[in-house]
């Protein structure tokens, strides 16, 4: 535990962070946020989870799925998890959704032909690239992970599973290989999400996995509702089998750094993981959300450790000091005033929490001052983050929900699979605080009652504005087409390191014309089983440029560009920008 | 078959006697427990005859509503239950109790403004009843509104002056509006209160936090734990009386469990037992609850009990070896966890268990087997491969525990233990062609490396001593003699230890380990 008396002289300090009034432009927009375009641009993908009505705890927790360039033709290409039968002898075709393909359930990877024609002319359209890609994924799929881990320049893939994980490597041509083996990434255990990040600061993406539950078919347990009725079990009847940190040696293998990282001290039900700088010294820390159990925020300690300070921080459990059943977790600066803070979706009855950073990776649950309370306790949230959907400049909320015990009206109406709840969106008021978004705003997709689980977040389209991949238990997927963001300026930033990937972990500030200034962290990690663009999409509101924009690149350097252009995607490469003032 | 409705068969509705009654929309039953079944459908029954009465009075009527609302809302068939004491609210407008308990069934699900006008109406019908402004209290402080809240809680208090829940709330009103020495104050008069409610340990802990009072926030979080403050509230606990069901015993047993309120879950089980005497579930989980609070005799005769019902049941004897081997029975604890073996043979927990109770036994050679067996199946178990690996060493088969520290570190080179120990044995070996100098110094090292502790310190010395470099063995352990002096937490042993090595390395040439006894025990354990 990290006690000293500094920390207590700074826990109100905010760093010299100061955003204008918001600037929106168009506030009320006559067309819904978003539209569901999956089907129409041939993004077709049923989740499949494998229920026999043995009400086995994974088939209600999965999947994910990752937008990424994996063919680097410039736009994200989308990769879906899938799931599979769960009890030996069983096939697809007999569970109580049937599949009802030719071919098994397995993981796809669809690759986006986007055809640009004029700014305003976009055709999106995704093909089926499985089959020639070489990803073989047939287990019992949970989420995704993308980070480039040996410097080509190509993203690859790693797969959690309920068994064996996955790593692929991107070998270029939109071709796969399977690397679980020789790299030493595999888990058997019951992964749920992961993340890249380069703890130690060596320029290679390290692999920190959660996970969740030390289930199998054979330990499962009958558990019921408070009716008495069957229902699906807490995790709580499954002992946590614990966490695991790989190190990138750079030479395409990694270590089990769990022990001598000192993450394997504390853990809980693992669901939700996210990588950020909490406590502003250039270092990553990382946060652990958990499902019953307390969660844990992983200090860096700059010497290849680190320590669990969540409960001193104030982010381990809730105001009450109650853990909540954490599902997916985002961080980002909220609020302006340069730190990172942390928001987790929870179960229903409880409240999504906003752990507010007050600096010095210091929280504070400011979950009801800033709204955010009530939405929450209808619903079970958990794929979620902070983007700007409305390009003003502040960082608004989605949240993924689907229940994960049987809601009572839809076994009334006898709904097969009585989960379906909403999905939700915040506005950022600017203010410290958000307000939920209504359905007619929103569109139609967001209130369809589905089991949703991932969300995953990235400009699909390349139009300067936020799409949203929403993955489904037992559902289609659905890409939520952002309709409204482009309308205020924006800036889009593809942050490059020396070593020729996408430089996660990089901060970036952008100064707008005001002096106000924007802060932003390139990653793919945050929400729940999923991986999202790595490129930075900053909104601007009406501010036709900006006056400068800082990387702090993970080694610590800092550079600063001038006169980059807005409404456009710009690559700033490590060692072109100079030094700043 | 669906999830949702496995049999699905229509729902029954009560309609009203009357045009201003709702209709009861009973739900489908028969996935629910029979005893609950039973008890609904008596319930419904009464109900339905009572509607039949063209004589009865509101009043009666209003009851007969109440009454199956009440036992729904038990069971949480919420829709119902609010069904049923609309209309009894409909029937006897001024009845506190049906106001009171559809303003709960808001709260529940989330109707806050619903359940704050329901709780104020009820409110004035009962000032008295202290948990209605706790209650709306709570609502105010979830939707920010502070003053509200605050003067709710202050409500509450002017009719109880301690009433621990109505003193957190105010802390936390304090907190929110970063009062934070008013905030402790009232959480210090709650923990005063109920001295249990560990939870609280947490809120004074961030109070003290934001003013900047280390040493209290250090004091308060060793302290913060699972139980919270509730207010007494007579008509809501008193639904629990309704239930009749084991599963809803076992369901709130499981969650007081799995918060660590061993005793509060022991009691809900042993309500689960009473109502199914011979149910498994029911006892293994007693049994488990009465463990965790210590008492061990009652949880071996859950666990008995258990084996008797069902003999198969591995768990019983899997956790009755457990109570066994803490009891020092190592015997009895053997035949258990064989048992539970017997049944569950990839259960390595209990293998694990089963080896530690044969080396306790004396039985080294199946203890050696069965930690072997362990370490096959999950390398990556480091304790089972140390306990092996030691027991080897212990056995004198110095090759094999060589071997197996070896293949373990190849496959995992940064686990700290096995290489201290892989350190030791190629320093120190009683085998010595064994021994490689080179290999364990910078192995020890290593470890000193991340751990600079004394003993590990000596583990440098040793490996300098088997190099025959003892001069500098020497001072290595004379500095590792000086800082395990400094240690606050002195440890004796460790000092004599320490202390007779460096006799040995200052002896000269010969101060190479040749029957290394002095730091054998400190990494190998007892001879």
């Amino acid at each position: 535990m990290r006690l000293t008396a500094a920390i207590f002289l700074i826990v109100n300090c905010c760093l010299p962070f100061v955003l204008p009034a918001q600037q929106k432009t168009n506030s009320k927009s006559p067309l819904p946020i978003f539209k569901d375009v999956a089907q129409q641009s041939g993004l077709k993908f049923q989740h499949y989870n494998g229920m026999t009505g043995k009400f086995y705890l994974p088939e209600i927790t999965g999947s994910g799925g990752a937008l990424f360039d994996f063919d680097n033709d410039g736009d994200l290409d989308v990769y879906l998890v899938q799931g599979t039968t769960l009890e030996p002898n069983t096939t697809p075709a007999d569970t109580m959704f049937p599949w009802r393909n030719q071919n098994p359930p397995r993981g796809r990877l669809f690759r986006n032909e986007l055809l640009t024609s004029g700014a305003a002319q976009r055709t999106l359209s995704f093909t089926d690239a499985t089959d020639a890609s070489g990803i073989v994924a047939t287990g019992y799929g949970m989420g995704a992970a993308v980070g480039d881990i040996n410097n080509d320049g190509l993203p690859d893939l790693y797969l959690t599973n309920l068994g064996s994980n996955q790593m692929y490597l991107n070998k270029g041509g939109g071709k796969f290989v399977d690397v679980t083996k020789e790299s030493g990434t595999d888990d058997p255990r019951w992964t749920t999400s992961a993340s890249f990040v380069d703890y130690d600061r060596d320029g290679w993406l390290d692999l920190m996995i959660v996970n969740y539950a030390d289930f199998s078919v054979s330990n499962s347990p009958n558990c019921y509702s408070a009716t008495t009725a069957r229902d699906y079990c807490t995790p709580r009847v499954f002992r946590a089998p614990g966490n695991r940190l790989f190190h990138n040696k750079g030479n395409g293998t990694f270590e089990d750094a769990t022990v001598s990282a000192r993450v394997d001290k504390e853990f809980g039900h693992g669901l939700g993981v996210v990588t950020a700088d909490f406590n502003d010294d250039g270092w990553p820390d990382i946060y652990v959300a958990n499902d019953g159990d307390p969660n844990q925020l992983w200090i860096n300690q700059k010497n290849g450790t680190f320590v669990n300070d969540a409960l001193l921080a104030g982010a381990a459990v809730n105001r009450n000091g109650q853990a909540e059943a954490g599902m997916g977790v985002d961080a980002a600066d909220f609020d302006g005033n340069g730190t990172e803070d942390v928001f987790i979706t929870h179960l229903m009855d409880e409240t999504n929490t906003l752990y507010v950073n007050l600096g010095q990776a210091l929280f504070e649950d400011r979950t009801r001052e800033a709204g955010l309370g009530m939405p929450g306790r209808r619903f079970t949230g958990f794929g979620t983050f902070f983007f700007d959907y409305d390009n003003d400049g502040w960082l608004d909320l989605f949240v993924a929900n689907g229940a994960v015990q049987l809601l009572a009206p839809l076994v009334r109406q006898k709904d097969p699979f009585p989960l379906g709840q909403p999905n939700q969106i915040f506005r950022n008021t600017g203010k410290g605080s958000f307000v939920e978004i209504d359905a007619a705003e929103a569109g139609a997709e967001l209130q369809l009652l589905e089991v949703s689980r991932g969300a995953v977040f990235g400009d699909v389209d390349n139009d300067g504005d936020t799409d949203v991949l929403v993955t489904n238990n037992n559902g289609p997927a659905r890409l939520l087409l952002n309709q409204v963001g482009n309308r205020n300026h924006w800036l889009g930033l593809h942050v490059v390191g020396k070593n020729g990937r996408d430089s996660l972990g990089a901060r970036v500030d952008v100064v707008t014309a005001s002096g106000s200034v924007l802060r932003r962290r390139v990653r793919t990690d945050g929400s729940y089983l999923s991986a999202n663009d790595p490129r930075l999409l900053v909104g601007l509101g009406v501010a036709k440029q900006v006056k400068s924009v800082r990387v702090r690149w993970p080694n610590g350097t800092i550079e600063e560009w001038k006169n980059v252009a807005v409404d456009r995607y710009t690559t700033l490469n490590e060692g072109a920008g100079s030094a700043p003032p | 078959m669906v999830v949702g409705a496995q049999t699905a068969p229509a729902d029954r509705v009560l309609q009203p006697s009357r045009k201003d009654l709702v209709a009861v929309h009973l739900p489908d039953l028969s996935t629910l427990e029979e005893g609950v079944r039973e008890q609904l459908t008596a319930e419904q029954n009464s109900l339905a005859a009572a509607l039949k009465n063209p004589a009865i009075s509101n009043a009666t009527l209003s009851e007969a509503y109440g009454k199956l609302g009440q036992v729904c809302h038990a069971y949480s068939l919420t829709a119902p239950a609010r069904e049923c004491y609309l209309n009894a609210m409909t029937l006897a407008p001024n009845d506190f109790r049906w106001i009171y308990l559809t303003a709960e069934l808001d709260r529940e699900e989330g109707h806050f403004d619903d359940a704050i006008g329901r709780f104020s109406r009820a409110r004035s019908l009962r000032p008295d009843y202290v948990a209605v402004s706790v209650n709306l209290g709570n609502i105010f402080l979830e939707l920010n509104r502070l003053s509200d809240a605050e003067s709710a809680f202050a409500k509450a208090l002017e009719i109880e002056k301690n009433n621990p829940a109505a003193l957190y709330g105010m802390g936390q009103v304090s907190a929110s509006n970063r009062k934070y020495a008013e905030a402790v104050r009232y959480f210090e008069q709650t923990l005063a209160q109920v001295p249990a409610a560990n939870r609280v340990h947490y809120s004074l802990a961030m109070a003290y936090r934001e003013l900047g009072n280390a040493e209290k926030v250090k004091t308060h979080l060793a302290q913060q734990g699972t139980v919270g403050v509730r207010v007494s509230d007579p008509l809501v606990d008193g639904l629990q009386d309704l239930i009749t069901g084991e599963r809803v015993y076992l369901s709130r047993g499981k969650i007081a469990f799995e918060a660590q309120r061993y005793a509060e879950a022991a009691n809900e089980f042993r309500k689960a037992v009473a109502i199914k005497p011979d149910s498994v579930i029911a006892r293994v989980n007693l049994g488990a609850a009465l463990s965790q609070i210590g008492d061990l005799k009652h949880a071996a005769e859950q666990f008995e009990e258990v084996l008797r019902l069902e003999p198969g049941k591995a768990i019983a004897h899997y956790n009755l070896g457990i109570i066994r081997a803490v009891e020092n029975k190592p015997e009895q604890a053997i035949a258990h966890l064989r048992s539970a073996l017997s049944i569950e043979p990839n259960d390595t927990t209990a293998r694990f268990l089963l080896a530690q109770q044969l080396n306790k036994s004396g039985n080294a050679e199946e203890a050696l087997s069965e930690y072997a067996r362990v370490v096959q199946s999950n390398p990556g178990n480091e304790r089972a491969l140390l306990e092996h690996v030691k027991l080897l060493f212990r056995e004198g088969q110095f090759k094999q525990s060589l071997d197996a520290l070896e293949k373990s570190h190849e496959q995992y080179p940064q686990r700290g233990q096995t290489v201290v120990l892989l350190a030791y044995l190629l320093a120190a070996s009683p085998q010595t062609d064994l021994r490689n100098g080179t290999r364990a110094l910078d192995l020890a090292q290593r470890v000193f490396a991340t751990s600079s502790t004394p003993q590990y310190g000596a583990l440098v010395a040793l490996a300098l001593a088997e190099l025959g470099r003892c001069s500098e063995a020497a001072d290595w352990q004379r500095r590792m003699i000086a800082a395990a002096e400094q240690d606050q937490n002195k440890n004796a042993n460790l000092l004599v230890k320490l202390r007779a090595g460096l006799k040995q390395y200052e002896s000269g040439q010969s101060c190479r380990p040749e029957n290394e006894t002095i730091l054998a025990e400190l990494f190998m354990g007892p001879s």
